[in-house]
């Protein structure tokens, strides 16, 4: 049996090495394929651990305090508005490029980077960005004074 | 190849400065903290001038490395001949044009000031928005949004480690620079970084840009609104890279011309986003207003100073201002005065008087410096700022203090250069016609944006002065210390503070309406000051206008103020434009004398700037009701309810008063309730008549808006200052009337001529009144015959008015005091004829109107009765609520005005 096993074996592996070195041309892309996989197993663990890694350090709540008197305040990550209808709070960043909003003239939110203008309902009134402002959704605490924010 | 192995290129300068990076970076290192990268940078500029001056040779030896690989990739473009490189190796090359580029804009990002962290929240979108793995991208490349980690470990570390790497493979092992080119690389990065400092941004400055090699980016980025787009331009460079690299005949030749088309344009890119755009990315020519403030300020970093002109312990000891440090406060050690909110503790130096944070010595951090804050043209860089008061300061030019609208409308409608004098007009659009030049010569000084031009307290003379016309004060030891100042430091600074007096409005309203001055009982005469009296009863103003006292208000009397009554809003404006003073004015009597339930509002509906105020000024302001105006809905936030009552607290006294309700008289609802409180409850209010106005293009004189001395201008000759009781007149708003006091606005002639050289319409006369509010309150009305039987309040003016009877028929007659003008032939003081109506051009505004014949009958047949009946007799009482009536019971002694 053990013969066997090994004749099995030795004609195997002639075999193989024959096969690899019958071209040169085969074994290289061979090579190549198996980089690339090796590659993109990497780009797949690092897209893995990188979006498991936002999820779990992800702040997921904020508090700020709720001034109903200030027509709109600016927060490192939010904005809010008070108006007649109520409480708006939008996302600071402008629908363009990110850039934090931070100034209001003329009853209008200004993006310092680029100049995209919204209405103090978060919708865009001049470009370049073209989609309002995003609104998030909040709770307010039971006695009044503060926002929470689920990010 | 033999000679070629030392010969300077820019790819062996390249590499030279590749190595001072390193070796500066490794430097930095030691004192950067990155935990709070903002804070140690600008603690290094103000505390650590080594440091300082090896962060220069860092940024200086990056910047050069960038333009030399660049320049050296280019220097291959412009043969024509192939490169021809291995297509890996093309492939390394093109990823690390991109690696370079990332390793300096993370270099940029750690700075963490204003310009960095948008430039980070671009990054961070755009390497969001690559698709499937952007999310991962994103967060591997810049990490946690509150850390600066990871960029901080791709800088030095990732990016580093690939440049290198590259650099090796691509110079073919010789990564060491001759040494010629070493030292050159050293001699000239010392020199840049010992005369120019990296940026560094204030955090106060509306401008963001990014750094020069991507503000070409930012504008492509301005343009498109799906930025995302423009990662497909990076790709194409890469892929342009490579083909030129690895390739050759036409597509090499293609990729060289293409990149070389892009080059040029980009340049021009970047020119635009470094020179012509300011705040916003607002496109800015260097003659606009505010170019050197928002465009200029990017190139404006302090030199290092290897020995500062302060002691390091000093700068080491003062405190963080707003997350930076500042080097003002190493030498302004001492400055005091101000109150919290403005102390150099919480707001530092720069906040308000601008300069170089980052200096070190005191002709830079001075340079662009503003020495006196709060001026309007500069408010929006100080005072306005995002963090500080930007709403207001946003608010006040649109007030009428700061236009001055009424005054200029009034004015050309009197120059006959405008049908109406109810245009909204500005003091900053005035022409060259006669009323403007008029306008120039003697009136406009007031305006809130004249600018304060010296140091020293707000006093009688001061004119506008913008936040500082109101808000500024010195004390004792401020003024003192301004009048010892030489070359040592003011230590004692003026306090910028809701601690506004009677004073600070002085200067402007003791003028022309003068509430101020009147408010105090004080009446304007023609004496000379040499001719005045000296005795308790005259007053000197300015050193030149001598006042007589007169009755005061009841509300000075009782230690009110002018801000006790008028609010932020009213002195500030609202943000709308109004034509007159008594539009854009908010309160009224009524708001604090009312009857019945009050309006009121609770102090957490309050809005931030009366809530700011009220929790200033008032103790305990949480849990107020505060009463609201009734015309526009403001808070007053010196008056509250207590237990049923309404009070009010002085502003600045804080003197406690119960508000009483309006007497029973006022509020019956009958016979005047058309009535404005003020047509009763007014003493007395200054009036002028018989003035003329020329122009002498010989006479010394004063252009208020340029503020200078000038040849030629309109000269005024007044005739004759008055403290006389109001008259009355009608405003008509909509389907609403109303008896207002009014007083001789403008009777006056022009000699227009003299200022056109036109004979033809020569001299202008008019005869207008004006409404007006006499500031002179008093606490009972006038009475009964002070208008009844009145001739000054029928607008008849001065002279005997008399009620005849004759063969049981009444007459009323009138014999003016004041000649008869030759102009119109009215008495110089009248408004109108006796038993006139008139029409027309009437007074200062289109809405108010004198007695029209039926008013003035239906007052003077009251009046015939007051002949015989007392004021308070119990007839007159009665007719108050029923006059027809009363009128027939009537009995055959009483007699009534027969008009025919």
């Amino acid at each position: 049996m053990r013969a066997i096993f090994r004749q099995v074996f030795f004609q195997f592996i002639t075999f193989a090495t024959n096969s690899i070195q019958m071209t040169t041309k085969n074994r290289r892309a061979f090579l190549k394929f198996a980089t690339a996989g090796l590659l993109a197993f990497f780009v797949y663990i690092w897209n893995k651990l990188t979006l498991q890694h936002i999820k779990t350090s992800e702040n997921k709540t904020s508090t700020l305090p709720l001034n109903k008197n200030k027509e709109v305040q600016f927060f490192d990550q939010y904005i809010v508005v008070n108006s007649e209808k109520g409480t708006t709070v939008f996302s600071s960043y402008c629908s363009h490029l990110g850039c934090k909003i931070n100034k209001v003239e003329n009853k209008k939110l200004v993006c310092p980077c680029h100049g995209s203008e919204y209405k103090l309902d978060g919708t865009v009134i001049k470009g370049p960005a073209y989609k309002d402002l995003k609104k998030v959704n909040y709770t307010t605490t039971a006695d009044g004074k503060n926002i929470i924010v689920n990010g | 190849m033999g000679n070629k192995k030392d010969k300077t290129t820019f790819g062996t300068l390249a590499v030279a400065m590749f190595w001072l990076v390193i070796l500066s970076g490794v430097l930095l290192a030691v004192p950067f903290n990155v935990e709070s990268p903002y804070q140690s940078v600008s603690t290094i500029a103000v505390t650590n001038p080594w440091g300082a001056f090896i962060r220069n040779f860092h940024y200086w030896s990056s910047q050069f490395f960038l333009i030399f690989s660049l320049v050296h990739l280019y220097d291959h473009f412009h043969k024509k001949d192939k490169i021809g490189l291995k297509a890996g190796m093309a492939f390394r090359l093109s990823i690390g044009v991109l690696i370079i580029f990332l390793a300096m804009i993370t270099g940029f990002l750690l700075k963490g000031d204003a310009d960095s962290e948008q430039a980070r929240q671009i990054l961070h979108t755009l390497a969001e928005r690559v698709p499937l793995i952007g999310e991962s991208l994103a967060f591997s490349l810049l990490g946690h949004p509150e850390s600066y980690q990871l960029i901080y470990v791709h800088h030095i570390a990732t990016f580093t480690v690939f440049i290198a790497v590259i650099i090796i493979e691509h110079s073919r092992k010789k990564y060491w620079p001759p040494l010629f080119d070493f030292v050159i690389s050293v001699i000239g990065v010392l020199a840049f970084s010992y005369f120019f400092s990296a940026p560094l941004h204030d955090n106060l400055n509306p401008a963001v840009k990014g750094p020069w090699y991507f503000v070409g980016f930012q504008e492509i980025l301005h343009w498109l609104s799906q930025p995302e787009w423009s990662l497909l331009l990076f790709l194409a460079l890469l892929i342009l890279i490579f083909l030129v690299n690895s390739l050759s005949g036409k597509t090499m030749f293609f990729s060289k011309r293409s990149l070389l088309l892009f080059t040029a344009f980009y340049f021009v890119l970047t020119v635009i986003g470094l020179f012509f755009r300011g705040e916003r990315w607002q496109w800015k020519y260097p003659w606009q207003n505010g170019y050197n403030y928002e465009v200029l300020n990017n190139f404006k970093a302090p030199r290092v100073l290897i020995s500062p002109e302060f002691e390091l312990e000093t700068a080491m000891a003062s405190p963080l201002i707003q997350g930076r440090k500042e080097a003002c406060l190493a030498c302004h050690t001492e400055t005091h005065g101000l109150v919290d909110s403005h102390s150099p503790e919480a707001i530092g130096c720069v906040s308000c008087h601008g300069g170089n944070p980052f200096a070190t010595a005191k002709k830079q951090a001075h340079q662009n410096m503003i020495l006196i804050p709060g001026n309007l043209a500069t408010a929006w860089q100080s005072c306005g700022t995002t963090q500080c008061h930007p709403e207001i300061v946003e608010r006040v030019p649109t007030g009428l203090m700061a236009t001055l609208s009424g005054m200029i409308s009034v004015d050309r409608f009197v120059f006959n250069e405008q049908d109406s004098p109810d245009i909204l007009t500005n003091v900053h659009s005035l022409g060259n016609s006669a009323a403007d030049e008029h306008l120039r010569n003697l009136c406009v000084r007031c305006h809130l944006g004249n600018p304060k031009t010296e140091y020293g307290p707000i006093n009688e003379s001061s004119r506008g002065g913008g936040c500082l016309a109101c808000h500024l004060n010195y004390s004792h030891e401020a003024e003192a210390a301004l009048a010892m100042a030489g070359d040592t430091i003011i230590n004692a600074h003026p306090s910028i503070s809701l601690a506004i007096s009677n004073n600070h409005c002085f200067g402007c309203h003791s003028r022309s309406g003068r509430i101020s001055t009147s408010f105090e009982g004080w009446h304007e005469t023609t004496l000379l000051a040499e001719e005045m009296p000296q005795e308790k009863n005259y007053r000197l103003i300015e050193g030149e206008r001598v006042f007589v006292k007169k009755q005061a208000d009841v509300h000075h009397q009782l230690g009110m103020e002018c801000i006790d009554c008028h609010h932020s809003y009213e002195v500030m404006g609202d943000g709308n434009l109004y034509a007159h003073q008594e539009d854009q004015a908010d309160v009224q009597c009524s708001d604090c004398h009312f009857l019945g339930k009050a309006r009121t509002i609770r102090a957490e509906n309050l809005d931030n700037e009366s809530a700011i105020i009220a929790a200033l000024r008032l103790k305990n302001s949480s849990d107020k009701q505060f009463l609201l105006t009734e015309k526009r809905k403001h808070a007053l936030v010196n008056t509250f309810i207590e237990n049923d009552t309404a009070f009010l607290q002085t502003k600045n006294s804080g003197i406690k008063m119960a508000l009483s309700p309006p007497a029973e008289f006022c509020s019956r609802n009958n016979a005047h309730s058309k009535l404005a409180c003020s047509s009763c409850h007014s003493s007395w209010v200054p009036t002028c008549i018989g003035c003329h106005n020329e122009y002498d293009p010989h006479e010394p004189s004063y252009n208020m808006v340029a503020n200078k001395e000038q040849t030629g201008g309109w000269v005024e000759f007044f005739g004759e200052y008055q403290a006389k009781l109001p008259s009355l007149g009608m405003r008509t708003d909509g389907d609403k009337t109303e008896i207002i006091p009014v007083a001789p606005g403008m009777i006056l002639t022009i000699d227009k001529s003299t200022y056109t050289n036109d004979t033809d319409k020569s001299t202008i006369f008019h005869r207008l009144y004006a409404p007006v509010a006499p500031h002179t309150t008093t606490k009972e009305g006038r009475d009964c015959k002070s208008c009844h039987n009145s001739s000054l309040a029928l607008g008849y003016g001065e002279g005997k008015l008399e009620y005849k009877i004759t063969d049981g028929k009444g007459k009323w007659t009138f014999s003016p005091l004041y000649q008869r003008d030759e102009n119109d032939g009215l008495p110089a003081d009248a408004w109108i004829d006796f038993l006139q109506t008139r029409t027309g051009k009437v007074a200062t505004r289109s809405n108010v109107s004198p007695l029209n014949v039926e008013q003035q009958k239906s007052m003077l047949t009251v009046g015939a009765c007051l002949t015989c009946h007392d004021d308070n007799s119990a007839v007159m009482k009665v007719s108050l609520t029923n006059f027809e009536a009363q009128l027939q019971q009537r009995t055959a002694k009483c007699i009534i005005p027969d008009w025919n």
